[in-house]
């Protein structure tokens, strides 16, 4: 039994039309398989759906058509049983109360859950800990900056000791120390043997930390790939980094056929985008022949791949 | 009883910081001034035992009504509604804890009433009836805390709620028979005041600070604590309704 599944999931909100007057669907037929024990990702831009899959498995929000499972558990009909299994962290500062202190929120969360006496005090405690907030634990929310309220929102996640974990866009609003802190907390739960599903725009997040990634866009899957193996999905597409290459060398790898972008980096260093692999052959040859000795190939990022199968939409939001 | 403790304990801490909760125990010994300054110059009945409980049940009323109104409509605007629908708990239950210690809030209006005809006026009133009087002030309290279930919901349904909230006022302190007794409204409304649970609470009030002995005080009781209790489950029902729906529609921003 994996950890999260769902199967031909639909979900439409009324009144929201696409241009020719038909429902827009936020999720259409939409799979999904989430192991147990596994990190995954969920990429896609906004709109893509994201927000509203973490809404159905969490029970807030009832799937249209298709099925949505947790452990085995239906989202519709044993509801009861999902929201034990699951904890949630929305990203963003809402979903706490500013005029209570961190210990308080906590608390009153954790009973929510069942939790009382000395062990919903306990177990508070340790998350304030294992978050770093116990130096603020008695301090408003309201006075915290918001990569703490953030890490109080995943404490709060975590309050009952949840064996699947939903995390949308988690990192929303840290700064860079507080986001590499959570990284290492994600790691911990995943070394828990806890299941974790995460929604991003962060590509870097995504490849330090999910097991797998699923693409999404318009409500759809695009693909599910193990996050070292997504480059494999434009494997014609390889990459060749070089350093100090002579200005001449450049030109003429810019005027190449295959070549379809050169790029400039840091340290008088050179990306190299190909559509293919002979391409590759004749860069490196050209290079080599130029003297340049620093160099290597490789297959694309995810980062690269999402802006290939997603496209790069720039500012614009699905309606 | 954990959830009901949990939800009682967490509204005492937000009203720690929220001075609109405490602002009745202001209001309410300013009513009595009126009241009692109106009675004063006046040449009928001794009205003081009127010009306690009408502050006191009205302190109530108005807990009820704003603190009720607003607990949905607050968490739904922090995000904390969507954690709740998602917690395995019952909301109904936190939900009543939450009111109850409003109403504890409301309680001390009773106190500060008395002290002022007494402190001001000199009309120490004496309660020859203590124990019903007690029993009246805590089930009064809870049915106005059930009673607060009913209405939270309802306010959130209505787009314009705080239109509603200041209609609920005067209204129901006439028809609760909260500044007269009921019956000396006009007839025709009697029936509509006995389906409101302030008037039977109201009489029982004024009665046990009257000397002759109180008529059947268990049974009026119960009607208050029955007629709190209905709008209490009417109010979980509806309750119920609306998360479903917003969960049907996906419209918990909008509602």
């Amino acid at each position: 039994m994996s950890a999260v599944e769902t199967r031909r999931l639909v979900r439409s909100y009324p009144g929201r039309k696409d241009d020719s007057g038909r429902v827009r669907l936020a999720l259409d037929e939409f799979d999904l398989r989430v192991e147990r024990g596994e990190v995954h990702g969920l990429l896609g831009p906004n709109g893509a759906g994201k927000t509203t899959l973490c809404r159905i498995l969490c029970t807030v929000l009832l799937p249209t058509s298709g099925t949505a499972e947790v452990l085995g558990h239906d989202v519709r009909a044993e509801a009861h049983v999902v929201r034990r299994s699951i904890g949630i962290v929305f990203g963003g500062e809402r979903g706490l109360y500013g005029r209570l202190t961190a210990r308080q929120n906590l608390r009153f969360w954790g009973a929510l859950y069942g939790l009382s006496g000395r062990e919903l005090r306990r177990r508070a405690d340790v998350l304030l800990e294992r978050t770093g907030l116990s130096e603020r634990a008695d301090d408003r929310v309201d006075t915290m900056s918001r990569g703490m309220k953030q890490r109080l929102h995943i404490a709060r996640g975590l309050v009952t000791d949840p064996p699947v974990l939903i995390l949308d866009e988690p990192t929303m609003g840290m700064d860079p120390v507080a986001a590499h802190d959570f990284r290492e907390m994600i790691k911990q739960l995943r070394s828990d043997g806890r299941t974790v599903l995460l929604t991003t725009h962060d590509m870097r997040e995504a490849e330090a930390l999910c097991d797998r990634v699923t693409l999404v866009d318009h409500g759809k899957v695009i693909a599910t790939e193990p996050t070292g193996a997504v480059g494999a999905l434009l494997a014609h597409r390889n990459r060749v980094d070089a350093a100090e290459v002579p200005p001449e060398t450049l030109a003429a790898l810019r005027a190449m056929p295959g070549v379809e972008a050169v790029e400039a980096g840091a340290d008088d260093t050179v990306r190299i985008m190909t559509v293919d692999a002979a391409t590759v052959t004749e860069a490196l040859r050209l290079l080599v022949a130029a003297g340049v000795t620093r160099l290597s190939t490789a297959p694309p990022g995810l980062e690269e791949v999402y802006l290939s199968l997603i496209g790069k939409r720039g500012m614009s939001v699905r309606r | 009883m954990r959830l009901f403790l949990n939800g009682f304990t967490f509204q005492l801490r937000l009203a720690r910081t929220s001075p609109d909760t405490f602002q009745v125990c202001v209001t309410a010994p300013l009513y009595t001034l009126i009241f009692l300054s109106i009675s004063e110059y006046g040449t009928g009945p001794d009205l003081t035992a009127y010009a306690i409980v009408a502050p006191t049940l009205m302190s109530l009323w108005i807990l009820a009504l704003s603190v009720a109104g607003t607990a949905l409509t607050e968490d739904r605007d922090l995000g904390t509604l969507e954690g709740q629908i998602a917690a395995p708990a019952p909301m109904g239950l936190t939900f009543l804890g939450r009111m109850c210690s409003v109403v504890l809030v409301g309680l001390v209006a009773f106190a500060e009433t008395w002290l002022v005809a007494g402190l001001v006026f000199g009309r120490w009133l004496t309660v020859p009836h203590p124990v019903v009087l007690g029993a009246c002030l805590l089930v009064t309290g809870a049915a106005t805390a059930g009673t607060a279930g009913l209405l939270s919901p309802l306010f959130m349904l209505t787009p314009s709620a705080r239109t509603l909230q200041n209609t609920f006022t005067f209204p129901f302190y006439l028809l609760g028979g909260v500044l007269v007794p009921v019956d000396v409204l006009p007839h025709w409304i009697q029936p509509a005041s006995r389906v409101v649970f302030l008037s039977w609470g109201a009489d029982l009030m004024r009665d046990s600070l009257a000397g002759p002995a109180v008529h059947n005080p268990v049974g009026r009781l119960l009607v208050v604590l029955l007629l709190g209790a209905a709008g209490y489950g009417v109010g979980m029902v509806l309750l119920n309704r609306v998360v479903g729906r917003v969960r049907r529609t996906g419209t918990l921003s909008q509602t």
